[in-house]
């Protein structure tokens, strides 16, 4: 034991007194058990686990195919329908922020009266619940399948998060301001302007950015199911099984979602830093 | 706006400003409705007109027929272990992602900026087009499914924890430089502990995501119960769907509670 | 049979062996263009017990990291022991910071990670990273880290996860993770800045007995005049990056100080008044 030529001063060879270790045994049973259930739920699917294997290969298969040489002859009708996707999102976006803000500052605590407020809450909760594709699947059977109604549905769909959004927001920004237009005599609907939607303004945009990059991915998806814009164009291609032009579609997907993220990332955080800095300005 | 500009009441500028803001919006939102361009028609009428033929669904939708329940358990069991074997297999794999993509647990930024370039481009692609294309490399079924979902975690909590690696304090990382410690040793023995409840709190949020996306996947052939619910609405029968959605809801509901819970526990 | 050859190494450090420290024309240039050293040459004597003084921002804490390579010097010379800092990188820069203790201002343990493994962190130059992956520690590194706990008067708590601890208590498992590098010389920076009086008394305390005991070189930062004089014998003072005081630590007058900072003494520049 070399280790033991330390230089500690005090007699090297004393017993030490080491406290027993806690015992781990819950959190071991808890990890056996999880990893019991996994490897029952991984055997239970119609998986034959044993191919794959040969997956990474097969993939790689594909991917070449897909982007060795990616066909750029749909590029035009590609991004005509990714202009078409854009435009259902953005209509989509502004169809779900025109109806969620002010039901959502009806939903906040301290708006809307108490019954309201829980049938709205109830309301948003339920959508959420359910996946934003379903809500406009069933609407889009309804509606007919036009791009139109595509965003008609994103804007539907993206109301119980947004609601959910708007009414926190409100909560939070609710203190001390409203206070002052109140004690000035104002009415419920003097404070929530004069008081709440100043002090909300900044987020409740930044929230709606937000809904508009999630419906970007959204609204490829219900292209998929036949709303148009990219995901159907996708769609067919893939079933047509042209790689190379899925190869092409898939790198404008990549790249027209990063774009608009990009775009609309920068935008949320210039008006929060506005936001920001005119607290500053305000409070010093 | 600095406070520079606050200082001086400069109203006009920001009339401009506000100007300039509203006709962009104007322009973007005015582009987007123009058909030929590839905006979208904004025929109100057409849907009133669908509507009125719709009508009769939606009071369908309605009356659920909870006949049908028994024969949704199978694919709601595939759901749900869809769910879990994508959440597990992605979790496993992106802690070392997750460390690579992170300044403070990997100081070299070449491999940094791979890693996180990989990974944004894997999550601008939407989870169901992921699906699709899967399903044309590997076949219909569960296993695209569950690739879906795993690549589609990974690019969630690697990006959530990676960014919250960088904001986080980790001045214990340069104890472990000064003690002459490899990063590999650093990030084994102080960042991961450091780091496991931003892990499990994503890996908990992921199985949530995937609950809801594994019951959507099977519309594109994916496996799931998904597949029965577009195979229901094929057959216009709407009872059979809307008992679909209320069995989906509950399950999203019940998984949130019980990942709720695991979540106050853990952290 | 990598392992073994860094075992002997380790364990070949004689226990007295405590190591002087070189600096020769001294400066370091931040990327940023900040100028934190100037050419700083001095020369500490194995065994020694010194105060870095100076205001925050004077270079102290730059020079203290430029010994260990935590900071490279832009220009000059560091030499510790048989080791030159400068211009070493990866493994043989690691494997001279496994005779380098060090302790921090904030303490810098992990706080979700327990006092034992913490502790080993101290050990990570001088056991293979296949046994740190795999969290099975050897039992002399076992040994070292609870030993080097108990020397502090911490080993009741070697399974408390750091986040439990007092400041103080935190300092003293800092100790301890630098004491079971087995280091061949010690450096604090601003270690009892984040502490209350009692505490810092302890840790400074601490500090003395590991240079008085084991004869280890220590280097302290700190900005507090009277525990400088009292706990250590030389005193090197800093001001913009450059050496302005070098002497004596007990002799060091309030005009010395003043000289050193560049202003008149304020309460803040002692504990006691702080108190």
């Amino acid at each position: 034991m070399t280790g033991l030529q330390t230089p500690v001063k005090l007699p090297a060879q004393t017993e030490l007194q080491t406290p027993t270790k806690p015992s781990r045994l819950w959190s071991t049973v808890f990890a056996i058990a999880v990893g019991a259930v996994v490897l029952v739920a991984g055997a239970g699917l119609k998986i034959t686990w044993s191919d794959l294997p040969a997956m990474p290969g097969q993939i790689a298969h594909y991917l070449r195919l897909m982007f060795e040489a990616p066909n750029l002859e749909k590029l035009p009708r590609a991004l005509f329908e990714t202009w078409r996707s854009i435009s259902m999102a953005w209509l989509g976006a502004i169809m779900c922020v025109v109806v969620s803000i002010p039901l959502g500052m009806l939903a906040a605590n301290g708006v809307g009266p108490w019954w309201l407020r829980t049938a709205l809450r109830g309301v948003f909760a339920v959508i959420r619940a359910i996946p934003e594709v379903i809500i406009a699947l069933i609407l889009l059977t309804v509606t007919g399948l036009t791009p139109f109604t595509g965003a008609l549905a994103l804007g539907i769909a993206g109301i119980g998060t947004q609601g959910k959004w708007v009414y926190e927001t409100i909560e939070s920004v609710q203190e001390g301001a409203s206070e002052a237009v109140r004690a000035a005599g104002g009415n419920t609907a003097e404070v929530t302007r004069w008081a709440l939607w100043p002090a909300a303004a900044p987020t409740l945009m930044s929230f709606a950015l937000y809904r508009f990059e999630i419906n970007i991915r959204t609204s490829a998806v219900l292209g998929l199911v036949g709303a148009g814009g990219i995901g159907s164009m996708l769609s067919n291609y893939t079933n047509f099984r042209q790689w190379d032009t899925v190869g092409m579609l898939l790198i404008v997907v990549v790249i027209a979602t990063m774009l608009m993220d990009a775009v609309s990332g920068a935008i949320r955080r210039r008006i929060m830093e506005g936001a920001k800095v005119r607290d500053v300005a305000r409070s010093s | 706006m600095t406070t520079g500009e606050l200082a001086v009441p400069a109203r006009p500028t920001n009339r401009f400003r506000t100007a300039l803001i509203v006709a962009a919006f104007v322009a973007f939102t005015v582009a987007t409705c123009i058909p030929a361009i590839g905006g979208i028609d904004l025929d109100v009428g057409a849907i009133v007109r669908n509507w009125r033929n719709g009508a009769g669904k939606m009071l369908q939708l309605l009356q659920p027929n909870f006949a049908f329940l028994p024969r949704t358990w199978a694919p709601m069991l595939e759901t749900l272990q869809m769910a879990l074997v994508g959440a597990v297999a992605s979790a496993i794999v992106s802690v070392p992602i997750t460390l690579w993509a992170a300044s403070p647990t990997n100081p070299n930024s070449w491999t940094r900026i791979t890693v996180r370039t990989l990974v944004n481009i894997v999550r601008s692609v939407p989870d169901l087009v992921f699906a699709t294309v899967l399903v044309a490399m590997v076949g219909v079924g569960a296993l695209p499914g569950v690739l879906t979902l795993f690549l589609f975690n990974i690019g969630i909590v690697v990006k959530l924890v990676s960014e919250a690696i960088d904001s986080s304090d980790h001045g214990y990382m340069e104890a472990g430089h000064a003690a002459g410690g490899t990063q590999l040793q650093i990030n084994r023995v102080t960042a991961l502990p450091q780091t496991w409840p931003l892990f499990a709190n994503q890996w908990l949020y992921t199985l949530e995501l995937n609950v809801r996306i594994s019951a959507i996947l099977g519309i594109v052939g994916a496996g799931g119960i998904g597949r029965i619910l577009d195979e229901r609405r094929a057959f216009y029968a709407y009872g059979d769907v809307s008992v679909i959605i209320l069995e989906i809801l509950v399950v999203v509901i019940l998984i949130e509670i019980m990942s709720n819970l695991l979540r106050k526990r853990l952290v | 049979m990598h392992t073994d050859a860094r075992r002997v190494e380790a364990g070949d450090i004689p226990a007295s062996t405590s190591w002087p420290v070189e600096l020769k024309s001294v400066s370091v240039t931040y990327p940023n263009g900040t100028k934190a050293l100037q050419d700083v040459s001095l020369r500490i004597e194995p065994g020694e017990m010194v105060s870095i003084v100076g205001l925050s921002g004077s270079g102290k804490s730059t020079l203290i990291r430029t010994i260990n390579g935590l900071v490279q010097a832009t220009d000059g010379t560091v030499t510790v022991g048989p080791h030159e800092i400068t211009g070493l990188s990866g493994r043989r820069l690691r494997e001279a910071r496994g005779h380098i203790g060090m302790i921090f201002q904030g303490f810098n343990l992990a706080e979700r990670t327990d006092v034992f493994h913490n502790v080993l962190v101290g050990r990570f130059a001088h056991s293979s990273p296949f046994r740190t992956l795999l969290g099975l520690p050897t039992k002399a590194d076992r040994e070292l880290a609870l030993r080097a706990l108990d020397s502090v008067g911490m080993l009741e708590k070697v399974w408390a996860r750091a986040n439990a601890l007092s400041g103080g208590q935190k300092q003293r498992v800092a100790i301890a993770r630098a004491l079971t590098q087995q280091p061949s010389i010690m450096l604090a920076d601003e270690p009892v800045a984040s502490l209350d009086p009692p505490t810092a008394h302890g840790v400074m305390r601490d500090l003395r007995r590991i240079n008085g005991e084991r004869g280890l070189t220590v280097l302290i930062n700190i900005h507090l005049m009277d525990l400088a004089r009292q706990y250590t014998t030389r005193m090197i003072g800093l001001r913009d990056g450059a050496v302005v005081y070098d002497g004596p630590a007990g002799a060091a007058t309030d005009a010395d100080f003043e000289q050193i900072y560049g202003r008149p003494i304020q309460s803040d520049d002692t504990l006691d008044a702080r108190a």
